[in-house]
């Protein structure tokens, strides 16, 4: 077999259309009617404008948690510790409100200020991963996902503790700050709040001219996948896996950030909403590729909003979308497997 | 790249605008047909507050012609990430719903912006109070009522049969998140398990233990919350022989069940849904249960004869008969009784139904400030929006 | 046994690897097959050995048609190949490896194994002790390991596939003298290599590959210009040793102590001067790499300091990246996993080592560099192939084409190793233009023959130890062989003591 663009798409199609079928299996053996569920899905992620508005607002803080880990990945780089990167952003952006809310500065000034601070949250918390891995020894997987678990509980410490409402530790988390203090809605929509779609398609329009297009994108390739290499041929590694990190870490501070003034109004206990997870998936997904992020985050957030139909309408667990997800992820990456094996197998050689 | 952002910053200026309107007027009547949408915190059947709520909706159904539900339950940010309730509520609108319940005091801020957002569609925010003008929080939304039961006589009936049933003299309350509503349950529970401690029992006050030990939320979540199940367990492992439930879940029976199964009688009174006392046999004395049906066909008749007006109700039992399904707001399910406390239960409901006020003075918080002068009686507000827990009762009053 | 290939084809994409061989090898003949890089050796020979099907074509083994789609086939019918890299199980004991692939019981007979594998290795003179772990073998030893372990499971015919890369010298000779042994006892073997010497000195016939296709089979003695003209199409000229002046001080390492994983230096003392070629000769593992990565920063001394220029700055402790700057390159022997990036093109190598300045990537004038460059190296790619996609040689070549100038001083390991006669001739033919302009270079080889022809002056590493610089004139093959076996050190110091 060669390695063509041609196969390389079949393979991909093969995977999507296994994944559907493995999805079609479950749904059946659970009793249910399949195509109605993948009608409703569809109907309620593009049925209106309302639908669309609230699968562009849960696109923004994946996409940009997409574009972050394009970088780490692109580092060579597990960024696991996504998660808690969001938190982290989430819980600056919070404090930074909380402190300029009676200020009376002009509200822009404040959210412009409350977001640059969910960026350097989001930021610090990624060098923290990084530092623990180049200075420590620790595995990027570990040193994030203990990071996580130091985020949440942090986080659920300030909700029920020191941010708390008056009198009152609510899961519902903080008390939601003042209009006016909201990232500007658009007209017609309850809650599409254009600056930040701007700022997550300028962010992956970065991430991608970055990547494919200038010096230090190629010495991030250059360094994930040869660090030995690179090293040798001049590149400082570990400067650019930090730097990775931090680029990552200004991404989930931002979608952290985006949660908290676009979407939630407010601290809340799981204010990631698993974006990093999903994240991580879009990019294996995407093969790591930033052109095609923006397409699959959308298509991942129009499952998401529209499996909201399925326990309306069919009385069906919406997780069936995190089911279409993740057998989608699994099928893609078995796919280039075996595509990969089979490329070895007839490599050229003599 | 330029030119992109630049289209963009030229929509964002096109598109935005802040909703700061919000229309002054109620929704027009809905007419001889209604879709309701509701939105609950927990699962459909949780044998708790969240089946409470739906039930009262099948109860509507079944008196009110022309009405149709459409539903979404597990309405919180562990549940279904990303999401948001007023968002949920639009899922709702979008399949026909034109009156909105949003069923939990969680949802409040959500709710309000549903309702801002919304104005055309009717809004029921359960256990609310922003539509009450006496009450701190006012907020008028035209389109808004809230309604709440008045669960504190049930609660204090709990606490009867739980004094009158412990051996060792130690009640444990499981509560959920501290708020006004908690507090304010929780102390009912105690005034009335002091009462029957007092009254019925002639023993000494000082020798009734009331502790409150709060979870951090309406029901589990594991990683945030305390596990109920182990707040429960360390209860009954120290001498809490009766465990009151002031959470959505019945952890507190299962519990209950399964120390008296190993040979340890012990005993719980579970929350919110007539028939939770079916988790237990034999270890349930009771529950205090929501009515929710009568409250909700009143305000769904309004919402579609054109008679809706935004209010607040707190209803209260019907105490001909507290159990009546048609009547009463809030009732107390009778359990395992010994017939001593089962004639207790009888006799205090009927002393409440003749006028008993147990939110009388003297009254002390629980910091020994003065709550009640010697017969001061509290006013509904006082109530609502009780500060602190009582004197005598043991456990946190805000959270830390 | 009698080999016969008929027709054999086999394409990769446009690529004919094999295009329409056909020779027959008789039994005892120890057949060598020669070719350049990318000729179509190997692919002939895992076609032989069952890792690839023909496209079209037949073998006949003893005249009977045989069809041999697995390397299990191929060892059923007789036919065992040695990699050039041993497909051994390093982290397993010797005897085990040996072990598996034996088809059969679930349950191995470790002692009837092991007794064979005592009296299999005694026969060839072998020591190598079943209960050692393979990953304690030298490359030899491995070999050795290999080939017992194919006669054991009944090879009659024997496929070695460069073998004499990366051992020693006598451990050549003890593989040679096994192989001569065997095809006495009837074997057929058939000897891949481009080395024209270890053929002349092994085979009875040799068989010339180039792209692809047959050129011709030579009987003995073979005439070296007739080899090397059918296998490039023309003969290449030997390049002799130019002789050089003493130029400046480049580097300069003091009593360097260095602290390997299984080896340990003492006290090292070498000048580099300018222009000058130093060799480090020495079996695989005897501290060469230690040493040479030590000069570059990429591992640290533990004692002496190393100074660069002739104004003796001190760089002891500095990373590779400080030598880098005052220009010092490095080139790793493994080309793949330690100097090019695989997946990346050949024009994103050259904007890596270039350090270009803006933020950008300036494509057009990165490829015109990139084309330039190729041209200049005569690397066979294109600006966009990927690295991995290129042969041997010319990864080599694109390493060389990789370095900035002007350098100082280069450090190599292994320049020429599994390259053909041509790329050898070459890549040493750019490294000599390099010193003509004052690069000193530092080089390690296990070829004895290319370290004596390209260095001026040789330091010999045994078990830790090593001789003080030793001129190339006054050596020869046979006498840094035995330096290089650990013989004659006692003479080499009292030599130091007259001297």
């Amino acid at each position: 077999m060669r390695d063509t663009r041609t196969n390389r798409i079949l393979f991909q199609i093969g995977a999507i259309l296994f994944a559907l079928i493995v999805t079609t299996l479950v749904l059946s053996l659970a009793g249910a009617q399949p195509f109605a569920a993948y009608k409703y899905i569809m109907l309620g992620a593009v049925g209106s404008w309302d639908v669309v508005s609230n699968v562009l607002v849960s696109w923004v803080p994946l996409l940009l948690a997409t574009s972050g880990l394009l970088v780490t990945f692109t580092v060579g780089l597990w960024n696991i510790g996504i998660e808690g990167q969001i938190t982290l952003g989430a819980i600056f952006t919070t404090w930074a409100m909380r402190l300029l809310q009676d200020s009376g500065w002009n509200p822009s000034l404040i959210l412009v200020i409350a977001v640059l601070a969910g960026m350097l949250g989001g930021t610090l918390w990624a060098l923290l991963a990084g530092a623990l891995k180049t200075f420590g020894g620790v595995n990027e997987i570990f040193g994030g996902l203990g990071l996580n678990f130091v985020a949440t509980a942090l986080n659920i410490w300030l909700i029920f503790g020191p941010w708390k409402r008056p009198g009152v530790a609510s899961m519902s988390g903080t008390l939601p700050f003042d209009r006016s203090l909201w990232m500007p809605i658009a007209a017609g929509s309850s809650r599409l709040t254009p600056a930040t779609l701007v700022i997550a398609i300028v962010g992956i329009i970065a991430v991608y001219a970055t990547i494919e297009g200038t010096y230090f994108g190629l010495k991030l390739k250059a360094v994930g996948r040869n660090p030995k290499s690179a090293y040798i041929l001049g590149i400082p590694t570990w400067q650019h896996m930090m730097a990775s990190f931090a680029i990552c870490g200004v991404f989930a501070g931002l979608a952290g950030a985006v949660q908290v003034t676009a979407v939630y109004h407010r601290l809340i206990p799981s204010i990631s909403s698993g974006y990093g997870y999903l994240g991580l998936m879009v990019a294996m997904l995407v093969g790591y590729k930033a052109s095609l992020a923006a397409p699959v985050a959308l298509f991942f957030a129009a499952l998401n909003v529209g499996s909201i139909q399925l326990p309306i309408i069919l009385k069906l667990d919406s997780s069936l979308a995190g089911v279409l997800q993740g057998t989608l992820v699994l099928f893609v990456i078995l796919g280039q497997g075996v595509r990969t094996k089979l490329l070895k197998k007839t490599k050229v050689s003599s | 790249m330029r030119d992109i952002s630049k289209l963009f910053l030229l929509l964002t200026i096109a598109l935005v605008a802040v909703s700061g309107a919000f229309a002054q007027s109620t929704p027009p009547a809905a007419g001889p047909n209604l879709t309701i949408g509701l939105v609950m915190v927990g699962p459909y059947n949780d044998h708790g507050w969240s089946q409470a709520n739906y039930d009262g909706l099948q109860y509507v159904l079944a008196k009110v012609p022309g009405t149709k539900l459409v539903y979404i339950d597990k309405a919180n940010s562990a549940d279904r990430p990303g999401t948001t309730v007023s968002q949920l509520g639009e899922s709702l609108v979008a399949q026909g719903a034109k009156l909105v319940i949003f069923s939990s005091d969680d949802m409040t801020d959500e709710a309000i912006k549903f309702a801002q957002d919304h104005p055309d569609i009717f809004v029921i925010l359960t256990s609310g109070s922003q539509q009450w003008k006496e009450g701190k929080n006012y907020l008028p939304l035209p389109n808004m009522i809230n309604v709440m039961g008045r669960m504190e006589y049930m609660k204090m009936v709990a606490g009867v049969a739980a004094a009158m049933t412990t051996k060792t003299g130690k009640i444990g309350f499981l509560g959920p998140l501290i708020n006004d509503e908690t507090r304010r349950l929780a102390s009912s529970a105690y005034l009335g398990a002091r009462y029957a401690w007092v009254n019925y029992l002639k023993k000494d006050p000082a020798k009734l233990t009331f502790k409150v030990t709060w979870i951090g939320f309406w029901f589990n979540i594991p990683g945030v919350t305390s596990d109920p199940t182990q707040v429960a367990d360390d209860f009954f492992n120290s001498g809490f022989d009766v465990v009151i439930s002031g959470i959505d879940t019945t952890e507190a029976v299962a519990e209950a069940a399964k120390y008296t199964a190993q040979g340890k009688q012990v005993w719980a009174i579970p929350y919110d849904y007539s028939k939770a006392i079916d988790e237990g046999k034999g270890v349930s004395l009771g529950v205090p249960y929501f009515n929710w049906g009568p409250a909700y066909v009143n305000a769904v008749k309004s919402a579609m004869n054109g008679t809706w007006k935004n209010h607040f109700e707190w209803n209260g039992p019907d105490w001909k008969n507290i159990n009546n399904p048609d009547t009463s707001a809030v009732g107390f399910n009778k359990g395992t009784l010994s017939k001593d406390a089962s004639a207790a239960v009888d006799k205090f409901v009927g002393e409440l139904g003749k006028g008993l006020n147990l939110w009388v003075g003297p009254l002390n918080y629980q910091d020994g400030t003065v709550f009640l002068k010697n017969k001061e009686k509290a006013t509904d507000q006082q109530i609502w929006y009780l500060p602190q827990l009582l004197q005598g009762m043991e456990g946190q009053s805000v959270s830390k | 046994m009698q080999v016969e290939l008929r027709g054999i084809t086999k394409c990769f994409g446009a690529l004919r690897a094999n295009d329409n061989i056909s020779f027959t090898v008789p039994p005892s003949t120890i057949e060598g097959i020669l070719g350049e890089n990318g000729a179509g050796k190997s692919t002939l020979m895992k076609i032989l050995s069952g890792f690839y099907s023909p496209d079209s074509g037949d073998i006949l083994l003893d005249g009977e048609k045989v069809k041999i789609d697995t390397p299990a086939d191929a060892i059923l019918q007789g036919i065992g190949m040695l990699h050039q890299d041993p497909l051994d199980f390093p982290p397993l004991k010797v005897i085990d490896d040996f072990i598996l692939g034996e088809k059969g019981g679930l349950l191995p007979n470790r002692k009837r194994a092991s007794k064979e594998f005592k009296e299999l290795s005694a026969r060839f003179d072998f020591s190598i002790d079943p209960e050692s772990y393979v990953d304690t073998l030298t490359v030899g030893e491995r070999q050795q390991l290999e080939i017992l372990r194919l006669l054991w499971l009944g090879a009659r015919v024997l496929i070695l596939d460069e073998p004499t890369t990366g051992i020693s010298l006598p451990q050549k000779e003890k593989l040679f003298a096994t192989l001569k042994k065997l095809a006495a006892e009837g074997m057929t073997i058939l000897f891949v290599s481009h080395k024209l010497e270890d053929v002349e000195a092994l085979c009875s016939r040799a068989t010339v590959l180039r792209q692809g296709k047959l050129i011709g089979t030579m009987e003995l003695p073979f005439a070296t210009k007739a080899l090397v003209e059918m296998m490039f199409g023309k003969e290449m000229p030997q390049e002799s040793k130019t002789q050089l002046k003493m130029g400046m001080n480049v580097l300069n390492a003091k009593h360097i102590d260095l602290d390997g994983v299984r080896i340990q230096i003492k006290g090292v003392d070498l000048q580099v001067h300018a222009g000058e070629v130093i060799g480090l000769a020495g079996m695989e593992g005897s501290g060469q790499t230690l040493f040479l990565s030590a000069c570059a920063g990429l591992s640290q001394p533990v004692g002496g300091s190393f100074c660069l220029d002739e104004e003796e700055k001190d760089m002891t402790g500095q990373t590779y990246h400080e030598f880098r700057k005052k220009g010092v390159a490095y080139l790793p022997a493994a080309r793949l996993e330690q100097a090019l990036i695989p997946g990346l093109s050949l024009t994103e190598h050259f904007i890596l080592s270039e350090g270009m300045r803006g933020f950008f990537i300036d494509r057009k004038k990165a490829e015109d560099l990139a084309k330039s460059r190729i041209a200049l190296y005569n690397i066979k790619g294109r600006p966009d192939s990927t690295v991995e996609s290129l042969s041997g040689g010319n990864q080599q070549r694109a390493l060389l084409a990789l370095m900035r100038d002007p350098l100082k001083l280069i450090l190599v390991e292994h320049p020429t190793r599994g390259l053909d006669v041509e790329s050898t001739i070459y890549i040493w033919g750019k490294l000599k233009e390099r010193c003509a302009n004052g690069t000193a270079i530092v080089f390690i080889s296990s070829d004895l023959d290319e370290i004596l022809k390209y260095s001026d002056r040789v330091l010999v590493f045994f078990a830790g130890r090593v001789t003080p610089p030793l001129n190339a004139s006054s050596l020869n093959v046979e006498r840094l062989g035995r330096l290089i076996g650990g013989k004659d050190w006692d003479m080499l110091e009292t030599e130091a003591a007259h001297a």
